[in-house]
């Protein structure tokens, strides 16, 4: 387990600043007003990038680097050309902080949990001024979050489009937790 | 005169020390000054060379070294991998990031840069909608006008056909009222006998 390089940090946030908006500032701010308050840190264990509150972070090193599997909240990992692969395990970090939104009807949710395309027919709302190509974090119509995608029209030209027209292409969704379940927390 | 012939056969190689002979003093006149300012200018060539090499390695250090930047040699012929490029001198291993202040430096940075992004690219989205649009408006007034010529040529072809067909429709009407008249009032069979 070790902290991130400056590098390493960079490609972090800029992936992360897809999805997000200005607050992810919170995301690394101090949980308090105290001198020595605890705050969240990034750590890379076995490949994998971990949010973990600072004091665990620190307990954590008692720990030998083969014996520790996971901890905290595990963000993605590098892959080996240097570039940052989110997970779904993201979803929680990400979520409070999203700049743009997506909410879908309740029978596009089961077509999105399994894997599909989000469609014109199953958008209940949408972001305004939301352009193509840009990260986006799918909710139901109760706004639970769902997963996180790429648009695939802009805002205005999904407006457009016929219902079957594919208007966010899914990067992840919470049907990965079933689906990838051997991969998604196996170490190495 | 034997043993001074012999002398002189066997002092072949030493004559250079006592040039006596015509012959001789040829040989060992070149070979003897040779030497001989070999060993007066000896110390001199030397001191010579010293100071020329004392002057060569005082220049050395001043010649200017060029870097590979400098010599525009392209990137991929280079010995060391592009990427791989580790500045001398510094030390070994990874610098991490875990203090406050760097993280929020590096994440302002980043952040400013993909505003930046977006903001571009919907400048961008806006003015090709923009454009669509005014694409779009233009191709309903083409269609509008098309198709009011349209209506305009059906509507002339339609009252010339009226004018045209504006007398037979009387004849007809008449023809038609005759026969309605005659169908209201059909012509009785009468047979008569003569």
């Amino acid at each position: 387990m070790r902290p991130l390089t400056e590098e390493e940090t960079q490609t972090l946030f800029k992936k992360l600043a897809e999805y997000t908006g200005p607050s992810l500032k919170n995301l690394i701010a101090p949980i308090d007003n105290s001198p020595k308050a605890d705050r969240i840190v990034f750590r890379l264990c076995q490949g994998r990038v971990y949010a973990v509150l600072l004091s665990i972070a620190n307990i954590a090193t008692s720990i030998a680097r083969d014996k520790l599997l996971s901890l905290g909240t595990c963000i993605g990992k590098f892959t080996k050309t240097g570039k940052f692969r989110i997970h779904i395990t993201a979803l929680p970090i990400i979520a409070p902080y999203a700049r743009h939104k997506i909410w879908i009807r309740p029978n596009g949710v089961m077509p999105f949990l399994y894997g599909g395309n989000v469609v014109k027919a199953h958008i209940g709302r949408f972001s305004e001024d939301c352009p193509e190509h840009q990260g986006i974090v799918v909710y139901s119509m109760d706004d639970v979050p769902l997963g996180f995608g790429v648009t695939a029209r802009s805002t205005a030209e999904s407006r457009r489009l016929d219902p079957t027209g594919v208007v966010c292409f899914r990067q992840a969704d919470n049907g990965e937790y079933l689906r990838d379940e051997d991969n998604l927390f196996a170490s190495g | 005169m034997a043993p001074s012939r012999t002398k002189t056969m066997k002092n072949k190689h030493a004559a250079p020390k006592t040039p006596s002979a015509g012959g001789d003093t040829k040989r060992s006149a070149t070979s003897g000054v040779s030497k001989s300012k070999k060993g007066k200018q000896g110390p001199v060539v030397s001191q010579q060379v010293k100071e020329k090499n004392r002057a060569a390695l005082l220049k050395k250090p001043k010649k200017k070294v060029y870097t590979a930047e400098e010599l525009n040699i392209p990137k991929l012929n280079m010995i060391t991998p592009v990427g791989v490029v580790k500045p001398r001198g510094k030390k070994k291993g990874k610098i991490f990031v875990d203090d406050k202040e760097g993280m929020n430096t590096i994440l302002s940075l980043v952040q400013a840069e993909k505003e930046g992004q977006i903001e571009s690219k919907m400048i961008k989205a806006r003015q090709l909608e923009e454009i669509r649009e005014a694409r779009r408006v233009e191709a309903e007034k083409k269609e509008d006008e098309k198709k009011a010529k349209l209506e305009n040529m059906k509507d002339s072809l339609r009252k010339k056909r009226k004018r045209k067909s504006a007398g037979n429709e009387d004849e007809s009407l008449n023809e038609v009222s005759s026969t309605g008249t005659k169908a209201t009032k059909p012509k009785k069979k009468s047979v008569s006998f003569a």
